[in-house]
């Protein structure tokens, strides 16, 4: 089966500033990806790309097996965007807004629009001008949601979601899912991609640094162990796969490889464990660890 | 009386401080956002009656020949229905006020008006002000610095004019009037933006009020100027204010109480500006923003219906307003038939007209002229709606849809086209209504409505170059209004500027016959024709294969 979005080595430049750099992502059909980065890595520039609205310099990306620049106006048929900072025409109502995206993308369902503006608590016959920015952001999630298309790409679509309406959107995005419908949801909010994704792109600079299901990278990072002991392990320090040891009096603290955690563990028991506390990875602390600049590109899928 | 100081006073006194809290900030801001603006409208400006004056002995010499041609420039309603009232042509400061000075001041007034609105309430429609009024920054400093601004470059303009018509030896009175009467009539309609910023949440909106009371006061005076004398309608003159610059009559016999007009209108549409402000919500007009429909009409499908629903408002009322000018211009042209009976006078306007066989025919391709460089100008702001699309992300959000680049480009500027040049020929025919009734003649009708649309081809050329610097290279945004200013200039003091001729023929619409006054001439007019469809189709070409951004 041929991916929805395929990207291969794509590089991006606007005057010196490198904004793609060689970047590498597949998004296969059904699937809910989270694309991860902090503003300004690039995030956008790939949608755009992916969108037709700007060219690759070199690398490849397909759409639907298509070309996304040469094909945008049939391939944007089976596709709806929302844009993160969603500017409305001043004159028109909201209303009137969800059903021109929605007719100009190939037609829209009246029923499920009617529901999502219930279910998004939306005025539709205000004003574009009267609108806050969260409002601004729903009609454009509305519109694109009630477009029966195959794929969503979403550029930060809760930015200016009130709790209330990000749960809202959390789980119209799961029945979405459920339904088989492809998503690529741009966010730099890690709790909102650990919640809906099932697979995540994080991206740095220009280059996605690691990629892979939500398990998958779990996997690739340490867990942390806290521990009080009856007698020092001194060969604690020194079992492979076993970082960042810091003893206080029978307190013991460290980060094991995923792959190491047996192995520390019997360490710790030979030495008497009184209490013990293992952490699994955040994806924040995953996040984190590749803006701390060290990480080598890992493609997890790739690994055994 | 005392002038002890209330509590009450007092109090007032710490609210108005208040509200005027930052506005030193404000003016630095405003200053740094909007230099080039001031600038290049001052700079531009003021340069106009030193050029003209400078170039007085070249288009008037000083002997009997001089006098004649004043005299006939005096008498020729055309001449003054364009400019404004004649007193003294015979000396250098009298005939540069005439010539240029009304000009100058009609353009001072735009500069003015656009200049306020554009620090005011185009910054706060996209709530960049918001973010600026949330600092300590009080409710009415914004549009202080503007005003404070706008009367800043009105002053340097009036100075820079005072003291360049000193320096080339006119008497000092007439040019302390000339250099006060601009800066007045900006200040007026600084006056005049800030009170059309208040009344709509809408940029565009307030624009196009203050460009009506503009267009109205120069209608209003351009019917007094061309009307018979002894007519009543002379009067109409005095509430036109960009016309009290001119009654002020600057080097022939000043009458500066006139000046107290537009001094005080400036003042009390200021207290109106601040207090409309005072009472409305910061982000919105004096009317509370209605709700409209909740659904799209089954119309509303496509790019080319968008544009439709945004624009149609902007120009019907454009239209409606060209229509009103141009019927109003045409009713003047019964001036002719009275002039027409002093043969004296019609043999010295016979001899001044572009070659034309009848007088009449020479005011309408005066008119025609004028209007098709503004509808020109208006033409370009529809354009211009396509670039504004683009910056604020709206592209990118129809461009998301199965929209194409080409059918996005299509419909913001096939209206803009077929109102453009269908409104230049409506302004023909209407134009010629009036004495086609007259006379009972309806072939005037289809003549001027040629007459019109052998212009046309440059309007399409203007906007085809914009439409070619949107794909192209969006970056020189300027250049089609450069073109299009600059045959403003041409068209309406470009004679007595002392330019090369070469260079008064740059234009589109030079190069164009000017019926009926000049034969039809094929060749400008297929070969304008075909290159605005080259630009045209090079911008769409261009528009297809760039990035959006």
């Amino acid at each position: 089966m041929t991916a929805v979005i395929d990207i291969a080595n794509l590089v991006k430049t606007f005057g010196s500033t490198r904004a793609l750099d060689g970047l590498d992502m597949r998004v296969e059909p059904g699937e809910v990806h989270g694309f991860l980065g902090p503003n300004g890595s690039g995030k956008s520039t790939t949608i755009r790309i992916l969108l037709g609205l700007l060219r690759q310099d070199s690398g490849v990306a397909r759409l639907f097996g298509g070309d996304p620049w040469a094909d945008a106006p049939a391939l944007h048929r089976r596709l709806a965007y929302v844009p993160g900072d969603v500017n409305l025409w001043p004159n028109l109502t909201g209303g009137q807004i969800i059903d021109l995206l929605g007719r100009a993308r190939g037609g829209l369902d009246t029923q499920r629009r009617g529901e999502l503006i219930d279910r998004f608590d939306l005025d539709p016959s205000k004003k574009g001008r009267s609108y806050s920015k969260g409002n601004r952001q729903k009609v454009a999630l509305i519109a694109a949601l009630a477009s029966p298309v195959e794929l969503l790409l979403l550029d930060e679509p809760t930015s200016g979601l009130d709790p209330l309406m990000e749960r809202v959107f959390t789980d119209v995005i799961r029945a979405e899912h459920a339904q088989g419908r492809t998503v690529l949801l741009s966010s730099h909010i890690l709790s909102e991609v650990e919640k809906l994704c099932d697979h995540v792109s994080i991206i740095r600079a220009g280059r996605v640094v690691e990629t892979g299901t939500l398990t998958q990278l779990r996997h690739l990072t340490r867990t942390r162990i806290a521990c009080e002991l009856d007698a020092p392990a001194p060969q604690l320090a020194t079992t492979p796969g076993v970082h960042d040891v810091v003893v206080e009096g029978d307190r013991v603290t460290c980060q094991v490889d995923a792959a190491r955690v047996g192995a520390a563990l019997g360490v710790l028991t030979t030495a008497g464990v009184r209490s013990l506390t293992a952490t699994p990875p955040t994806l924040e602390e995953l996040f984190l660890e590749h803006y701390d600049g060290q990480h080598e590109v890992v493609d997890s899928r790739v690994l055994p | 009386m005392s002038l002890a100081i209330t509590p009450a006073t007092a109090g007032r006194l710490v609210v108005w401080s208040r509200e005027l809290t930052g506005t030193t900030t404000m003016l630095r801001r405003t200053i740094r956002a909007d230099r080039w603006y001031w600038g290049t409208w001052v700079a531009l400006l003021s340069l106009l009656p030193p050029i003209t004056a400078a170039a007085y002995r070249e288009t008037i010499s000083d002997d009997a020949a001089g006098a004649e041609i004043t005299a006939g420039l005096a008498a020729n309603s055309t001449m003054r229905a364009m400019l404004g009232p004649p007193y003294d042509l015979l000396q250098v400061g009298g005939f540069t006020m005439w010539r240029v000075g009304g000009f100058v001041a009609l353009l001072a007034a735009t500069m003015a008006a656009l200049g306020v609105i554009r620090a005011t309430r185009a910054e706060e429609e996209p709530g960049r002000l918001e973010l600026v009024r949330a600092g300590a920054v009080g409710r009415h400093a914004p549009l202080w610095a503007a005003l404070l601004l706008a009367w800043a470059a009105c002053a340097a303009l009036g100075l820079i004019v005072s003291a360049s018509m000193l320096a080339l030896g006119t008497p000092a009175a007439g040019s302390v009037a000339m250099g006060l009467g601009l800066l007045l009539t900006g200040a007026t309609f600084a006056g005049v933006g800030a009170c059309a910023a208040q009344v709509s949440a809408s940029a565009r909106t307030a624009r196009g009020i203050a460009l009506a009371a503009v267009g109205a006061a120069y209608l209003a005076r351009a019917v007094a100027d061309g009307s018979a004398t002894g007519s009543p309608l002379q009067r109409l003159g005095w509430l036109s204010p960009v016309q009290w610059a001119a009654y002020a009559r600057p080097y022939v016999g000043e009458r500066w109480w006139v000046l107290l007009l537009p001094a005080v209108l400036a003042a009390v549409l200021t207290v109106v500006a601040v207090r409309l402000e005072a009472g409305r919500d910061h982000g919105a007009g004096l009317r509370a923003a209605r709700p409209g429909p909740p659904v799209g009409s089954e119309r509303l499908r496509s790019a080319g219906a968008l544009a439709w629903l945004l624009e149609r408002g902007a120009l019907g009322w454009t239209l409606g307003g060209l229509g009103i000018f141009a019927l109003t211009m045409g009713s003047l042209s019964d001036v002719f038939a009275t002039v027409a009976d002093d043969p004296d006078l019609a043999e010295r306007f016979r001899r001044m007209g572009a070659g034309a066989q009848l007088l009449q025919d020479a005011f309408y391709v005066a008119m025609i002229g004028i209007l098709v460089v503004v509808i020109a100008l208006i033409g370009l702001s529809f354009v211009e709606r396509l670039r504004r699309e683009e910056a604020t992300g709206r592209a990118e959000l129809m461009l998301s849809t199965s929209t194409s680049r080409v059918a996005l480009l299509r419909a913001f500027t096939v209206p803009a086209l077929g109102v453009s040049l269908g409104g230049a020929v409506l302004c023909g025919i209407l134009l010629a209504t009036p004495a086609a009734a007259r006379e009972g003649d309806p072939g005037q009708v289809l003549r001027l409505a040629g007459a019109a649309a052998a212009q046309t081809p440059a309007i399409a050329l203007v906007l085809g170059l914009a439409v070619a610097v949107h794909g192209l290279a969006p970056r020189a945004r300027l250049l089609p209004w450069l073109v299009a200013g600059w045959s403003l200039i041409v068209s309406w003091v470009g004679a007595v500027l002392g330019f090369p001729q070469w260079l008064l023929d740059a234009t589109p619409f030079a190069l164009l016959p000017r019926l009926p006054a000049e034969p039809m001439a094929w060749t400008p007019v297929l070969a304008e024709s075909a290159l605005a469809v080259i630009l045209y189709a090079l911008g769409a070409w261009g528009y297809a294969r760039r990035d959006v951004t």
